[in-house]
């Protein structure tokens, strides 16, 4: 920019930095192994020019865009033949989820309403029926959107990622898996395997709720998630967690504490919300501004703590 | 290099040879030659290019070809019988729920999949116009399309049907 | 009848997309990351070096090998303010524009050339902005043309009747004020083309989605320097147009890399591409007064609407006259005695203006029925009885409004009775009592309109030219030829509806040819399609019909008051079982026993050509100077409901009463305003077009300009009165840009209405869940 010395800034663009309308796919070598020892082989041989995908819903886009760029010898490795991370399994009280399950399979599978119906809920409101076809429960996640309506759910519900390399398996709760936006405690060469879900408790409830800017297949300005459990007219457990309103996706124990031990009246509802939206601290982008994130996910956060209520009276 | 990709395409099993990196809606288009699978948007927004892909339907644009190996692909291409148009289409001539007919093939395969599944439940016009919303339409206003899958569900529970 | 229809959903439609030539290039643009940024170098050497690219075009070529784009509208004579630039497809000294194409490159296959656009290297010198329409218009704004002024493009001022009076006149004047986002029309097939330069004959020959191909050879003859007559431009499907496919500027670079490389080229636009480097409209900003008398009579108005342009947009299509209707349209359909109105264009480092339904007309008239709508609230009267005294009456048609308007036919309090007995109004209205003490705010839209349709002003490309031909073969069929493409409005069915209707055949028998350049005429514009191409079309048919007549006397040997035509038949009157089919008939006419057998009267007077080319235009235009011929007439009453506290509006009920006169065919009418009020729903609530400080464009793509899905579109209850004009020849009105006109208006006095209990004014579209949200904080403090 000529500032009022005259100077002046000259810029280059280097590949990538036009704008085009679409850039080409890249030249790739596409795996689909069937087994998880055939796709950890696959990314010893190919180290870091081995990506994983599973959906393909959000790769694709970020080529057309020029957001990732790849070098030429990419080696995309498609995990969505391999069985064992295909499967929606319960065990006595968990419910453990297949990275490479689409997000059709969890709205529609009986088991996924019996043991954590607010997830239900939540993928139901995301994206289009296609892109729910291809997009996957794994992929939600180590993308690491702040903005991922599978976060908020799997946070209230005390959920965990089981993490795998070549040194053998992790299990992470989802409160501790992002770091971010777009980040999370993954490490090169570690892949997530499966999502593990405790099952809701006869005496708890849980809601979701989101905002955007439309109705239908809208990304979240503010996603919400609220569990309680009740017993003797108070609040024996709580989590609260909000998405688009932080780097990542957020629980927020303050005022998760707040309810403990106290009635759900009006006043402990607002007063709550409050809470929940004073503890987070929202960016204003394209969708919406700081201001109007924390305002409307007190709302929400409202809104899901009287969904609760009603349902467990 | 060109690797061979064999799936059924429109009910009759066809390899291809294609670029690893390719999508689906660019095999469809290209060697498939299946040029009702519209491309508009590439990044799975507007549902032009939707397919059937195991009898779901995806957007052709965000699916790596080479993924299909060994399944079921169908565009609007497959629902002609004999020259003859699926009573769906029929409902959406009749109906008059295309205007430019640029996301009508998109739009008759999401429907299709929709009727199919149905069964015997008649859709309502909330389920149909959630289950439209990843195809976007700027000529219709929609009205007319939602009118047309009620209308083919009719012809289906007639007995007018494939 | 639905020939069209069915062939596009058999999958057999030919969309841009699908145009393949032997031994094809393949076109990609790239375009400038900066917004506004001098060019100092540009490097081609990577992009040319990767295997597969056959040539990169950039501004030097352009420059070299073509004009500047020809202006498309001119008013400078006038005494006006309209200022005009030397533009070329490429720039070769300047980006104006985040997006703005440098550089062409043409490749064996698309993403070759995708790669390659990758690799050409541009070094830019970046220039302060003119990012919008008020830092533009300050005075040492950075100029987005050096050898202008300013950055002020256009200034018209009309004062229609007698505005001082109207003033004069005044018990009380009114404030008023009114926005509307940048917003773009945005069919979901962007623009795409295949150019074949022939270097034996050094002719062009071009397909693609044009929507006005006569226009399109004009200004692609021009740019390129080749004979007009050596160009002809061919319309293929089109995936919808609303305007957005009228100019051409891209399309020169697509026939210049043709006559470069002596191949056929095509481009396809991605959808990025189409937002961004597109035509865009709106971003206007109303300021003025209203004067009413204390009885509700309107007056008077004085007003001035400023318009962010983005570039110069003269050439790239015909946009800043669409300031014009903005300016005239405010009277609507009531009775003034005077108005004031001042138009502002500003060119800004934005993309550029054009055509999109509405344009111009619905800016004048959502301004003026949201500023009655104030009016009606100040005096305490409902909005129907504000409209109801000031409407023009059904005994005083044709009506010459002040701006020279001459409105031809309709009954405006019918219509406005209509839609309040459909939407329930008084009960709609208990109901939101109702829930007001619930806490729930329910809001009650009400507007009505009329649509000036049928284009034809001076001093541009749209002076009302239109031809259209109608032949019978030797096999009988008929072909129908004219300038209105089809672009998903019905061109087909309607066109084949009157001329079979007029011949006696069946639609089926009649073929609704492809638009090409070889037919004059301005194309589907500003609702012209039902007055001036059908009109000709109807006129063209009637002579042929005569002609038939004539033909058939002859060779059934009776008198021509005694030809019947009927259900593809011709026949005596009083001997339906001597009908001959319209093949036999063609057949005696051409060839068997051809024209010798035909009266010798018949062949001297030329009679014996079964084929009609005709022009129409308007009856009215050259008297009264109106640039419009028909006026078709809408009443919206829509019922939203809205969330206070996250601001999200819901649509509950959609009403829509119209009157475009005759209807040709009911199913593309209701299919025009079911598709026109999704469009402004849009306008009202969700799209936005979004340049961030450094004059980079955000929105982009479909995940976030919103059109409405189909959860968000309501369903619409449609009713219709049929006043036929008296000046088109069908009966019929243009009517495909009043949905959009009304729709947007009532959504918008709808959220108004819902939000009364908070004294909101809502004056700024889109109505956003976060800008609804602020409004109510502002206004209930919780900013404070």
């Amino acid at each position: 920019m000529s500032d009022t010395n005259g100077n002046r800034t000259t810029m280059t663009t280097r590949p990538g930095g036009s704008f085009i309308g679409s850039r080409a796919m890249p030249e790739l070598v596409y795996h689909a192994p069937k087994t998880l020892p055939e796709l950890m082989d696959l990314i010893k041989i190919h180290g870091p020019a081995a990506r994983i995908v599973a959906g393909c819903t959000d790769v694709i886009p970020s080529i057309r865009t020029g957001r990732w760029r790849f070098d030429p010898g990419l080696h995309l490795v498609d995990i969505t033949k391999i069985n064992a991370l295909n499967q929606i399994e319960t065990h006595e009280d968990m419910l453990k989820i297949g990275a490479g399950v689409t997000l059709t399979r969890i709205l529609t599978s009986p088991d996924v309403k019996g043991f954590c119906p607010v997830l239900a809920r939540a993928v139901e409101q995301m994206a289009s029926l296609q892109v729910r076809n291809t997009a996957t429960m794994g992929g939600n996640l180590c993308m690491a959107s702040p903005a991922a309506d599978t976060a908020p759910p799997l946070l209230v519900s005390d959920a965990t990622v089981i993490l795998q390399d070549a040194r053998g398996e992790t299990t992470v709760p989802v409160a501790d898996f992002f770091t971010g936006p777009g980040r999370s405690v993954m490490t090169p060469g570690q892949m997530m395997t499966h999502i593990c879900i405790p099952k809701i408790k006869d005496q708890d409830s849980a809601a979701f709720l989101k905002i955007g800017t439309r109705t239908a297949v809208i990304i979240s300005v503010v996603s919400a998630a609220v569990r309680i459990g009740m017993a003797g007219g108070v609040c024996e457990s709580a989590r609260i967690a909000l998405g688009s309103v932080a780097p990542t996706p957020v629980r927020v124990t303050a005022a998760e504490q707040f309810l403990s031990g106290k009635p759900l009246d009006d006043q402990v509802v607002d007063a709550c919300a409050g809470m929940a939206a004073s503890a987070v601290s929202p960016i204003t982008d394209l969708r919406a501004s700081a201001g109007y994130r924390k305002d409307v996910a007190k709302t929400l956060v409202k809104r899901c703590l009287m969904a609760c209520r009603k349902d467990l009276t | 290099m060109k690797i061979p990709l064999t799936f059924v395409l429109n009910n009759q099993e066809t390899t291809l040879m294609i670029d690893p990196g390719q999508t689906l809606l660019e095999v469809l288009r290209g060697q498939g030659g299946m040029t009702s699978v519209h491309r508009s948007c590439e990044e799975g927004e507007c549902g032009a290019c939707t397919v059937l892909l195991d009898d779901e339907p995806v957007n052709a644009c965000l699916v790596l070809a080479a993924s299909v190996q060994g399944a079921s692909v169908m565009t609007s291409e497959g629902l002609v019988k004999d020259g003859t148009p699926h009573p769906l289409m029929k409902a959406f001539t009749d109906e008059l729920g295309i205007q430019c007919g640029f996301c009508t093939p998109g739009m008759l395969m999401n429907a299709y999949a929709l009727i199919r599944k149905a069964g015997d439940t008649e859709l309502t016009d909330a389920v149909i116009r959630k289950t439209l919303e990843g195809n976007l339409c700027r000529c219709t206003g929609y009205v007319n399309i939602v009118k047309s899958v009620k209308t083919a569900q009719k012809l289906k529970m007639a007995g007018e049907w494939w | 009848m639905k020939k069209r229809e069915e062939r596009l959903i058999l999958g057999k439609g030919e969309y841009a997309d699908d145009l393949e030539f032997m031994n094809m290039g393949h076109l990609v643009f790239v375009g400038s990351p900066h917004a506004h940024a001098r060019i100092v170098s540009i490097d081609t050497t990577r992009a040319l070096a990767l295997s597969g690219v056959i040539t990169v075009i950039t501004g030097k070529e352009v420059a070299a090998h073509t004009r500047h784009l020809p202006v498309q509208a001119n008013f400078t004579s006038k005494g006006w303010t309209w200022r005009l630039a030397e533009v070329y497809a490429i720039s070769s000294d300047k980006v104006r524009w985040y997006g703005e194409p440098v550089a062409a490159v043409v490749a064996e296959t698309e993403a070759i050339a995708r790669q390659a656009a990758d690799l050409v290297t541009v070094e830019y010198d970046i220039l302060p902005l003119a990012g919008d329409l008020r830092t533009a218009l300050e005075p040492g704004a950075p100029k987005v043309y050096e050898d202008w002024e300013d950055n002020k493009q256009v200034h018209l001022v009309f004062d229609f009747g007698d505005p001082e009076q109207a003033f004069a006149m005044a018990d009380q004047v009114l404030h008023v004020t009114n926005r509307e986002g940048r917003v773009t029309g945005l069919p979901i097939e962007p623009r795409g083309c295949v150019g074949v330069y022939d270097r034996k004959n050094d002719s062009l020959e071009m397909w693609g989605s044009f929507q006005t191909p006569f226009l399109a050879r004009h200004n692609i003859a021009a740019t390129l320097g080749i004979p007009e007559a050596k160009v002809k431009i061919n319309a293929v499907d089109i995936g919808g147009a609303f305007g957005l496919k009228i100019h051409a500027w891209k399309e020169n670079v697509v026939a210049l890399a043709s006559k470069l490389t002596g191949r056929p080229v095509k481009w396809m636009e991605p959808h990025r591409d189409f937002v961004t480097t597109g035509p865009h409209q709106r971003d206007v900003f109303w300021e003025g007064k209203i004067a009413f008398k204390n009885d509700g009579t309107l007056l008077g108005l004085d007003a001035t609407v400023y318009h962010d342009l983005g570039v110069e947009s003269t050439n790239k299509g015909i946009a800043a006259l669409s300031i014009f209707p903005a300016c005239s349209s405010p009277t609507n359909m009531y009775k003034w005695v005077g108005m004031h109105v001042e138009g502002i264009g500003t060119v800004t480092n934005k993309s550029f203006y054009c055509a999109y339904r509405g344009y111009g007309k619905d800016k004048g008239i959502k301004f003026i029925e949201s500023a009655i709508n104030q009016v009606a609230k100040q005096l305490n009267m409902t909005p129907e009885a504000i409209r109801m005294k000031n409407f023009i009456q059904p005994d005083e048609f044709p009506y010459h409004q002040i701006n020279n308007y001459v409105l031809d036919s309709g009954d405006y309090p019918a219509v406005l009775e209509k839609a309040m007995e459909m939407a329930d109004l008084e009960s709609v209205r208990e109901r939101k009592k109702k829930l007001a003490a619930q806490g729930r705010y329910l809001g009650i839209g009400l507007i009505t309109a009329i649509e000036p349709a049928g284009v034809a002003v001076p001093n541009c490309q749209m002076g009302g030219i239109t031809e259209a031909r109608v032949l019978i073969t030797p096999d009988g069929s008929v072909e129908v030829h004219s300038d209105r493409t089809e672009i998903g409005q019905g061109t087909e069915i309607s066109h084949a509806t009157i001329v079979a209707d007029i011949l006696g055949m069946d639609p089926a028998q009649i073929h609704v040819k492809r638009v090409t350049s070889d037919f004059i005429g301005q194309g589907p514009l500003s609702s012209r399609g039902a007055v001036y191409p059908a009109s000709a079309v109807a006129k063209a048919a009637r002579l042929l019909r005569e002609k038939v007549v004539k033909c058939a006397s002859s060779v059934l040997k009776i008198s021509p008051d005694q030809v019947v035509l009927e259900n593809g038949f011709i026949y005596p009157a009083d001997a339906p079982e001597q009908k001959i089919s319209y093949a036999r008939f063609a057949e005696k006419v051409f060839f068997f026993p051809g024209p010798r057998g035909l009266d010798p009267e018949m062949l001297k007077a030329h009679d014996h050509l079964l084929d009609v080319t005709t022009t129409w235009y308007s009856p009215t235009t050259p008297e009264s100077g109106s640039s419009y011929t028909s006026f078709c007439v809408s009443a919206d009453i829509a019922v939203v409901e809205v969330d206070i506290d996250t601001g999200v509006t819901q649509i509950v009920k959609y009403v829509h009463v119209h009157d475009a006169g005759t209807i040709i065919n009911a199913q593309v009418v209701d299919g025009q305003i079911h598709g026109g009020i999704v469009q402004g729903i849009g306008e009202a609530l969700y799209e936005g077009l979004n340049y961030d400080e450094t004059g980079k464009l955000l929105n982009t793509s479909f995940s976030n300009y919103l059109i409405p899905t189909s959860v968000e579109a309501p369903d619409i209850e449609i009713a219709h009165l049929e006043t036929p004009s008296p000046f088109s020849e069908t009966g019929s009105k243009g009517m495909g840009e009043a949905p959009i006109i009304g729709s947007k208006a009532v959504i918008l006095d709808a959220i108004e209405d819902a939000l009364t209990p908070f004294g909101i004014r809502v004056n700024d579209a889109p109505a956003t869940p976060e800008k609804v949200r602020a409004w109510i904080r502002k206004a209930t403090g919780q900013d404070e």
